[in-house]
């Protein structure tokens, strides 16, 4: 446990433009210059977090609704760069935010493993030579062929986690997929996370449900309003934040 | 191996656009491929006429004007007017279906590009790949024509990579900066669309240079894509090199354009991804 930190967030801050009357086109955009309509204004969805998670500790962040936390994965994933402040990742990140982002419901779920993990930043080749593991990890050997589209939300949540958890990360960015599909595939993806996570990799990990929570985190963060309200001991910190509902 | 997103992630190298996307691109040259092969397959496979459906849409223009430029208006050309003809549809059509798929990849990429993290840039060269690799399936039938009309193939046609190659950036670079301006404004796909046609019909692709009065000369003159027009038709055909400040138009435009693009792109995605 030595070494720096693999998740480094300093004083971040993501801000969406809202303008209202959002000109949807270049000639409505045009004539509100013109008649000097438009205006921007900043929606701070995450303002001034910081924080950062050592190897092998798993980072929680609960709130309510809208407080930022899907937007804060999003940042680290390196999908939103932020507005202002500096995120730093060291190692690779298997982001389980939206699980399945890229899955094509034409292409067969041979064809989807391997642009799946390609989108995710591995080789092609590496992916093909993969494809009949994963499948079989995740239970779809049989339908390895047909098109994406005749699957269940099921079978494609446990293709999207098989996908993502087939090599392990240093980060593993969760966003309550833990919950996905029947009793034995919770297990055994519960299983995994736990296996990587005894092997070094850091979790950060969102979830409204707190008696999780308080069982698997090390840290808890508690955001509001894009506002880290407090950072510390799992059980400190969702007391509080129960107590503020 | 197991090579897996780039190992080093710094918010602030960010704004290094140039060096640091280009690196991060290089990476991702395996998605680049996959995109590619997917775009040419889908429409080849999947479509009854296929590859031949590539062909046909260039050679059905060129039927069309071959009736009412070669025979209504009877254009004079050095060379048979359909090898002219062809040529210059082959090389705007090129032109403009990689600027619209290209302007359009990233808006239609949103769903991934909002959710997992692939260098942008990516979807946007996908698209004009697949255009260039449209465009020499499409050559097929013009070196047939060639040889049938008797005009022959000279050597310089193992040149052909430079115009394309040139092309590949102008598109490449144009396509990024519609792409940026497409995810603010819906609209502008439709306008670039306008626009293209615009530089199209600017292109000497269905009239000799012969008809236009010399008042107009300098709009043509001053169209880039004429430079490049002028490079192709000399390599695919002629046999001959176009006069040097066509080459020195050509590569200078694709350089300038190019890097604008990239510069451009990567200094605005900050703005467009939370549009996406």
């Amino acid at each position: 446990m030595s070494g720096p930190n693999p998740v480094e967030v300093q004083d971040a801050s993501l801000a969406y433009r809202l303008s209202h009357n959002r000109a949807g086109t270049l000639k409505e955009f045009a004539i509100r210059l013109v008649k000097r309509q438009v205006q921007y204004e900043r929606l701070w969805a995450v303002k001034g977090v910081s924080f950062s998670v050592p190897r092998g500790e798993v980072f929680s962040i609960i709130g309510p609704n809208g407080a930022g936390k899907s937007t804060l994965m999003k940042m680290i994933a390196r999908v939103l760069p932020p507005t202002a402040g500096r995120i730093v990742v060291r190692g690779s990140v298997s982001p389980m935010i939206e699980l399945g982002a890229g899955f094509n419901p034409e292409l067969t779920g041979y064809e989807n493993i391997v642009l799946y993990g390609t989108l995710l930043g591995r080789d092609p080749s590496y992916m093909r030579g993969r494809a009949p593991a994963i499948a079989e990890w995740a239970e779809l050997t049989d339908f390895l062929d047909v098109p994406i589209r005749s699957y269940s939300s099921g079978m494609l949540a446990r293709l999207g986690f098989a996908v993502a958890t087939d090599v392990k990360p240093e980060v593993l960015l969760v966003d309550e997929v833990l919950s996905v599909g029947d009793e034995a595939f919770q297990r055994t993806s519960k299983l995994r996370i736990e296996e990587m996570i005894a092997d070094g990799t850091s979790v950060v990990f969102v979830s409204h449900n707190l008696g999780t929570v308080k069982e698997v985190a090390s840290r808890v963060m508690w955001l509001d309003h894009g506002v880290a309200k407090m950072v510390g001991k799992p059980a400190e910190v969702v007391k509080a934040y129960q107590g503020s509902v | 191996m197991t090579t897996v997103s780039p190992n080093y992630y710094d918010s602030d190298q960010a704004r290094r656009p140039l060096v640091s996307e280009l690196a991060n691109l290089w990476g991702y040259r395996g998605l680049l491929r996959l995109l590619v092969v997917r775009d040419l397959t889908v429409r080849y496979k999947r479509s009854t006429l296929g590859v031949w459906w590539t062909l046909l849409n260039p050679l059905l223009t060129m039927s069309v004007m071959w009736v009412v430029f070669g025979n209504f208006f009877r254009f004079e050309t050095e060379v048979p007017y359909v090898v002219y003809l062809l040529s210059g549809i082959l090389l705007v059509t090129y032109f403009s279906q990689a600027v619209i798929s290209a302007g359009s990849s990233i808006v239609n990429s949103s769903s991934v590009l909002s959710k997992v993290y692939v260098p942008p840039e990516v979807f946007a060269f996908s698209a004009a790949l697949a255009a260039a690799a449209n465009f020499l399936i499409s050559l097929v039938p013009l070196l047939i024509i060639q040889l049938v009309m008797g005009v022959g193939i000279p050597w310089t046609i193992v040149l052909l990579p430079i115009p394309l190659v040139a092309m590949l950036a102008l598109v490449a670079g144009l396509g990024l900066l519609v792409a940026s301006a497409a995810v603010y404004f819906f609209d502008v796909l439709d306008l670039t669309g306008v626009l293209i046609q615009l530089i199209g019909y600017l292109t000497p692709t269905f009239y000799p240079l012969s008809i236009i009065p010399p008042e107009f000369l300098p709009l043509i003159y001053g169209n880039p894509l004429y430079s490049y027009l002028l490079v192709f038709r000399g390599f695919v055909y002629e046999g001959v090199f176009a006069p040097w400040w066509a080459f020195v138009v050509m590569v200078g435009t694709a350089i300038i354009v190019l890097v604008l693009g990239v510069w451009v792109f990567s200094r605005s995605w900050k703005n467009l991804v939370v549009l996406l």
